[in-house]
This record gives C-alpha cells, sequence and structure tokens, in this order.
C-alpha cells in the first residue's frame, strides 16, 4: 500500500469526535434492540404457546394496558423536552431539568408498578412464585425498564451539570446533544413497543 | 526490561497528573476492591435473603442461594472495575470535570513501561497484548480440560475422573473454548494491528477499549468458580429447564455470559466505530484490508446477536432466583424458548468466530505468494453473504427437538444457502494461490492446514444440515467432531497464522521458526487424527457427552486420544516458542514479509499514536506484481 505523509491530522476536530460518539451510541442501541426483540419475542411466543393455559392461570390479575403506557409516557416526554433544548440553547437548563425530574418520575412510577405485583403467588413458608408467564416476561421488561430509566436519569443529570460547568466547545456540545437525543429518542420507541407488547394480554 | 519496556520509558517524562486518583489505581487494587465489595454483597444478601432454622440455612431455598451466588459474582465484577479506574471517566464526565490532557496521557500507558499492562491502559496496543495473553490462557485451560476428557474416553470404562467432574469438564471446556475463540482473532490483533492497518492513530473510543478486555478478566475467576460450587452439568449450551435445575456452579456460567456480552458488545461498538469512521485520508472502502473487513463484519454481526443469549441468562437467573417460569411448563413457560433464544445467537455466533481467522488468512496469502487478493470483492460478499444467512439458519440445531417441524425444510434449505458464500471464501484463497510460488514461511503454512480442515469442516456441516442425516446423526460423536473442524480447524487455524504474521510487529522478534514448524506438524496430524477418530465413533453411533461407550467404539476413541495428546504436544511447543520468542527471538526487521499494508510501515515499539503524521492512501493494499 503506497502512501505519503501530507495530511497532518492527530486530533480530530470537533464534529469528527461527535460524529463518531453518536455512531457508536447508535451502535450499542442495536445491541439493545436486539435485547427489546428478544423479550417481544418472548412475550408473544410463549403467549402464543400458552403451555398448561399458564400463559395467564385463570383468577390472576394482570396490569392493565393503561398501566404500561404510564411507564412509557414519561420516556416519550423526556425525549421531547430534551429535543426542545437542543434547538434553542437559551432554555437549555430548564428543558435539561425537566428531563430528568420526568425521567426520575418514570423511574418511580415504573419501581411503585414492581412493588406491587398483582400476579404473585406466596405460599406458607413466604416463597414468592411469579404466576404464569406473563407475569415472567412482565417482570423482565419492567426490569429493562427500570434499566433504561436509571441510565437515562445518568445521561439527563450529566447534561444539567454539564450545562452549568464545563466549558465544551460550541460544535462539540451540539454533537453530543445529538447523541444524546439518540438514545432519549430510542428509550422513548423502546418503551413504546414494551407498552404496546404489555397491552395485548 | 524488554525491548517494548525500554522504548516506554525513554522517550520522554512520564506523565505525572498530580493528586489524580489514576495514578493509584491498577489491577492489584480493582481485586482488592472487587474482593471487599463481593463480599460485602455475600454478607447483606446473605442475611437479608437466606432464613435460618437454629443457625442453619434453609436447605430448600435454593433460590435463595442463587440470588446470593449471581449478587456477590456481579458484585465482583463491578467492585474489580471500580478498584481500577474504569469509573473514572465517566464520573468525572457526569460532574463536568472532564480528564485533563495530562490524566488521559498518563491512561495511555506513556511511559509506564510493563507496569500498564496491569493498568486500566487506554492504548490499543496494550489491550492486543491484554487480550493475547487472556487467550493463550484461555485455551491453555480449556485445552487441558480437553486433554482430561480424552484421557477418561481413551478407553471403555475409564475412570479417570468421576462422572459429576467429566460432566463439568465438559461444560467448562466448551464455554471456554467458545469465549477464547470468540476473541482470538479479533482480540489481540482487532486490537494490536488493525487499527494501524486502517491508519488510525488509536480506536474511536479508547476508555471503553480497556472496558471491554478489564470487564471480560472480571469473568474468568466468575466462570473458574464454577470448579467450587459443584460444576457445570449442562455442556455449553446450558438448555433449560437443566440449567435451570441445576447447582450452585450454574450460577457461574450465567454471570460469565451476561459479563461477556457486555465486553462484546463494547468491544463490537468500538471497533466497528473506528473501521467507519476512523480509516486515513484516501482509504476508500475498496482498499480497506481484507482482515479489517473480516473483523468489523464479525463484530458487528456479534452486536445484535449476543443480547439474545444474554436475555436467555437473564431469564434462565430469574427462574432460578425469583422463581419466574419462562421455561417451566407448569407455570406457562417452554423449554423451546431458550433453545430459540441460543441459537438465534448460536449460529451466529460460529461466524462471529470464524470469518476473523478466516479474513487474516486472506491477508497473508497475497503478501506470500506476492500475488493481489483474487477478486477482493468476492471475498466481501463471502463475509457478507454468510453474516448474512446466518441469522436464517439457527433453527437448524432443533430439528430433532420437535420445534416447528414444518420449517424444517425452510432451514434445511437456508442452512445448505451458506455454501455458496462459504465457497466463495475458498475461492478467493485458492484463486490467489493458483499458479503462484508461495513463499513457505511459517504463516503460510496455516493457511493450507485451513484449506483441508475447513473443506472437511463445510462438507459435513452439509450432512447436518440435511434433515434425515440430521435424524441419525444429532447429539453423535459426528456433530462434535464436524464443528471442531470448523471452529478449530477454521478459526484457530488463522489465529495462529495471524500470530505467526502479526508476532514480529507485535513484539519486535520473530517467531521461533522451527518451533513454529514442529507445533504446526503436532498440531495438524494430532487434529486431523483425533477428530477422524470421532467422525467414526459418531458415524457408528456414539452419542456426544457420555464418559462411557460400548466397545465397538473402543478403536475410534483410542485413535482420538492419540490425536489429542498429539494436539496437546503441538499447543505446548507453541507456548513455548511464543514465550521463548518473544524475550529472545531474533529481532525483527520493520517489514519482515515485505507486506504493503500500513502497519508495516511503522516502527517497533509502535509510536503511542501509530504515525507521526497520519498517511495518505492512494492505491490498494495489494497491488503485488503491479509495479509502484
Amino acid at each position: 500500500m503506497s502512501h505519503d505523509t501530507q495530511f497532518h491530522v492527530h486530533h480530530d476536530s470537533d464534529a469528527a469526535v461527535g460524529r463518531r460518539e453518536r455512531l457508536g451510541v447508535r451502535l450499542l442501541i442495536v445491541a439493545d434492540g436486539s435485547f427489546l426483540f428478544s423479550m417481544i419475542f418472548s412475550y408473544f411466543y410463549l403467549r402464543n404457546l400458552n403451555t398448561g393455559g399458564n400463559w395467564l392461570p385463570k383468577g390472576v390479575k394482570h396490569y392493565t394496558p393503561s398501566s404500561a403506557w404510564q411507564v412509557a409516557i414519561p420516556f416519550v416526554i423526556a425525549a421531547i423536552c430534551h429535543r426542545l433544548g437542543q434547538e434553542n440553547k437559551e432554555r437549555r437548563n430548564l428543558t435539561s431539568i425537566a428531563t430528568l425530574i420526568v425521567l426520575l418520575v418514570g423511574g418511580y412510577l415504573q419501581w411503585k408498578q414492581m412493588a406491587h405485583m398483582p400476579f404473585l403467588l406466596k405460599d406458607d413458608g413466604g416463597v414468592v412464585t411469579f404466576n404464569g408467564a406473563y407475569a415472567s416476561n412482565w417482570v423482565l421488561m419492567a426490569g429493562t425498564g427500570i434499566f433504561h430509566y436509571f441510565l437515562g436519569a445518568f445521561i439527563a443529570l450529566g447534561i444539567l451539570i454539564r450545562n452549568r460547568t464545563t466549558n465544551v466547545s460550541h460544535e462539540l456540545d451540539v454533537w453530543r446533544q445529538r447523541t444524546a437525543q439518540s438514545w432519549f429518542t430510542w428509550c422513548a420507541i423502546a418503551a413504546v413497543l414494551t407498552a404496546f407488547t404489555l397491552s395485548i394480554v | 526490561m524488554s525491548t517494548l519496556d525500554k522504548a516506554h520509558t525513554s522517550t520522554r517524562p512520564v506523565p505525572n497528573p498530580k493528586r489524580s486518583l489514576i495514578t493509584r489505581l491498577h489491577m492489584g487494587t480493582g481485586v482488592v476492591v472487587g474482593i471487599i465489595i463481593a463480599a460485602i454483597a455475600y454478607y447483606l444478601l446473605k442475611h437479608s435473603v437466606l432464613t435460618y432454622t437454629d443457625g442453619v440455612a434453609d436447605p430448600l431455598e435454593p433460590h435463595s442461594n442463587n440470588i446470593v451466588l449471581l449478587g456477590t459474582m456481579f458484585a465482583w465484577s463491578i467492585g474489580f472495575m471500580a478498584g481500577i479506574g474504569a469509573f473514572i471517566g465517566p464520573w468525572r464526565w457526569l460532574i463536568g470535570k472532564d480528564l485533563t490532557d495530562e490524566e488521559i496521557l498518563y491512561m495511555a500507558g506513556d511511559g509506564q513501561g510493563v507496569k500498564r499492562y496491569f493498568k486500566y491502559c487506554t492504548d490499543h496496543k496494550v489491550v492486543g497484548i491484554q487480550y493475547l495473553v487472556g487467550v493463550m490462557t484461555l485455551l491453555g485451560v480449556g485445552g487441558t480440560m480437553a486433554m482430561m476428557i480424552r484421557t477418561n474416553l481413551a478407553r471403555p470404562g475409564g475412570h479417570f475422573v468421576t462422572a459429576t467432574v467429566y460432566n463439568s469438564l465438559v461444560g467448562l471446556h466448551g464455554i471456554t473454548m467458545i469465549i477464547a475463540m470468540i476473541i482470538v482473532a479479533t482480540g489481540p490483533f482487532g486490537n494490536y494491528v488493525m487499527p494501524i492497518m486502517i491508519g488510525a492513530y488509536d480506536m474511536a473510543f479508547p476508555r471503553l477499549n480497556a472496558l471491554s478486555w478489564w470487564v471480560l478478566f472480571t469473568a474468568i475467576p466468575v466462570l473458574c468458580s464454577a470448579w467450587f460450587l459443584g460444576g457445570i452439568p449442562t455442556g455449553w449450551t446450558a438448555y433449560a429447564p437443566l440449567s435451570v435445575q441445576a447447582g450452585p456452579g450454574m450460577n457461574a456460567f450465567i454471570a460469565t455470559i451476561i459479563i461477556f456480552a457486555v465486553s462484546t458488545a463494547v468491544a463490537g461498538m468500538n471497533i466497528t466505530t473506528t473501521v467507519i469512521a476512523m480509516r486515513t485520508k484516501g482509504m476508500k472502502w475498496n482498499r480497506v484490508p481484507i482482515f479489517v473487513v473480516g473483523s468489523t463484519i464479525s463484530v458487528a454481526l456479534a452486536i445484535p446477536a449476543f443480547p439474545t443469549f444474554m436475555v436467555a441468562m437473564i431469564m434462565t437467573g430469574l427462574d432460578r432466583t425469583y422463581n419466574t417460569g419462562f421455561f417451566d411448563a407448569n407455570m406457562g413457560g417452554s423449554g423451546w424458548l431458550y433453545a430459540n433464544l441460543f441459537w438465534i445467537m448460536g449460529h451466529p455466533e460460529v461466524y462471529v468466530i470464524l470469518i476473523p481467522g478466516v479474513a487474516a488468512l486472506m491477508e497473508i496469502v497475497p503478501v506470500f505468494v506476492r500475488k493481489p487478493l483474487f477478486s477482493y470483492n468476492a471475498a466481501i460478499m463471502g463475509f457478507a453473504g454468510i453474516a448474512g444467512l446466518s441469522i436464517l439458519v439457527w433453527a437448524h440445531h432443533m430439528y430433532i427437538a420437535g420445534w416447528a417441524p414444518s420449517l424444517n425444510g425452510a432451514f434445511m434449505v437456508t442452512t445448505e444457502m451458506i455454501s455458496i458464500p462459504t465457497g466463495l471464501l475458498f475461492l478467493v484463497l485458492i484463486g490467489t494461490l493458483w499458479r503462484g510460488k508461495p513463499w513457505m514461511k511459517l504463516p503460510m503454512l496455516s493457511v493450507f492446514a485451513f484449506i483441508w480442515d475447513f473443506l472437511i469442516g463445510g462438507i459435513t456441516g452439509i450432512y447436518l444440515s440435511d434433515v434425515p442425516a440430521d435424524g441419525y446423526l444429532h447429539g453423535s460423536m459426528f456433530v462434535t467432531a464436524h464443528f471442531h473442524f470448523t471452529l478449530m480447524g477454521a478459526a484457530l487455524t488463522g489465529a495462529i497464522g495471524g500470530l505467526a504474521y502479526w508476532f514480529p510487529k507485535m513484539t519486535g522478534r520473530m517467531l521461533d521458526e522451527k518451533a513454529g514448524y514442529i507445533s504446526f506438524w503436532f498440531v495438524q496430524i494430532g487434529f486431523n487424527v483425533l477428530f477422524f477418530g470421532m467422525f467414526m465413533a459418531g458415524a457408528e453411533g456414539q452419542p456426544r457427552r457420555v464418559m462411557d461407550y460400548a466397545a465397538m467404539f473402543k478403536n475410534s476413541n483410542l485413535v482420538s486420544t492419540i490425536g489429542a495428546y498429539s494436539v496437546g504436544t503441538g499447543m505446548i511447543i507453541l507456548l513455548w516458542a511464543v514465550i521463548h520468542s518473544s524475550r529472545h527471538g531474533k529481532v525483527a526487521p520493520m517489514n519482515p514479509w515485505g507486506a504493503k499494508t500500513l502497519e508495516w510501515t511503522v516502527p517497533y515499539p509502535v509510536p503511542l499514536t501509530n504515525f507521526d503524521e497520519l498517511p495518505v492512501i492512494t492505491s490498494d493494499p495489494y497491488g503485488y506484481g503491479k509495479g509502484k
């Protein structure tokens, strides 16, 4: 391979760094998407199989579809808030606070649902069992929701603090906001898909 | 002090970011913090989850024990990462105090000699060497287990190990080797050589590069702990519900896979981003070295593939700890769900392993035949075709399981279609060799070995893809021989070729050629003897994974065991050659093979940022015989 040495750049431009970071996050989203696909596949597979009528055994309560959307909507609002902040730098402090608060509220709602699951069975010895395959799938999806909320809140908190303290170049800052937008948008999409799935009991 | 160390301590003063925590953290602090966090997690979980009767934990609560063990294992991993400094970057980002230039330079290991191999070092060359040592260790451990298995099977009624230990040996050998094979080429060469090959000064995300290695490192003791927890009785496939019912050792398997999946996703993302976004000026896609293309396709395939296995393991973990019922038919679950999720990952994973090894050999052939790579585009189509089809074939592993019999025909067709892109790979190699005069150095031997081994692996795969034939051969030693011919015959052979080829660049010394030749013949003859014996036993009906067998299989098993000892001897010689040559081998010139790719244009030791000035590419990397 022939080469010469007329091109001398060791420190990439902010745009190049930003573009690279966004690509990296999008590839991680592919991995997360595969994770979500596996859960949805599992949900519908076991639902259609309904082994021994134990998808949702008779008499077992389940969450209503609206409760699934309750924990999805905060993700959508957070993604919109972040987007608004991107469009107008002057209100970015406000929107980043709003993003963080919405994500914390969403995380709390998800946690509350997990703490009051209606489909648990408790035997005399205090051993808890998830009653039916619906319950098993629900808890996995809820756990993923909690993980997304935790990670989203970490990113939102970082953005909030960095908006106030860090001296990042304008161009790199714009790219990093876009990168965060990719993640928040994905979380919103994932939450909507999960809510849609859980709506079909 | 080796040449490598001298160079890294003599160029400029060691960066000294004062009062930075980074300077005080290393592998030792990682181990200490990991153990402390794991001990705390163990204590807290044990006293909050387990119930006691007269001071003794209730034996009827295996779920609680599983919670304690899994929690402790993850706590070790997180604690180690905290102790080695992996979270300093994210924490500093969070509080808005980014790492200073001096800290970044320190983390790159500048001027720290051997110490940097034991730190959270971001230099891709250090990570490459760490992966190489890790791969050799895993191969050594997995190979030793293989020797024990074959010793037990040397004659009928063998009792070299107990049945329980034998079961664990089979499972642990399998998963250890699978992990080793996944990282065998992309780990060492993908990290050390690949960024230089594309003219980049580093990986796209250096800190994540270190993270991918050290996270994987934390999985090794977790996997080893399975020995002390009763072993893994399920084989590496860990089929449910057996894996749900298995003893505490299974927790180690689950934690290992989840940790490994995180490492793989991060590494895959990093390598893919580096190749897409950091190629030097002039390096268009049709000028990218074929090893880079193959490795990128491989890791890009791993990105969506491994999360499905991770989900299956999380489900298994939940079934074992929180009484969910993903795989329990009494609770609406199904073992088929596990089989589907596992093989949706499992078959692409075969090609994640295979492609980089083949690509390494394609990198070698033009150099040693002094001819351009025959049909670069066909090679790429071959890799892409294999990757694309690999996600459509998973159910051929489940013909006999009875899942969706009406789809067997479709999966048979997609599986057999993989022969077409695989054939392209053979075409490219043979086309490049055609009428050439090979320079028969050590790396070149692997090319011929690959053509022979992988031809057998591929053809026997066609038998197994055929539904009626699979009905007879499924679960037999024939299957074991087939996949060893593909994984070991292709991926490991390719990686050994790659090691011989890039060894001078990675160590500054030539690999001992005589020892290399001796090792090669011991391994290749032994390998063929070993697995031909296994083909015979399997074709006669001997099931795999059994510790004893009928007298009618004794000859083929004895042949296999003799072959295994030959492979073991060859690998020990290779290990000796690598260790000895890296310290006392003949000093290598900058470009001992006269190759045209960029890694041979940089001196050894490779500078911290690889190039003083980034090169501009003006032609393809295989322009042999075309003049200047």
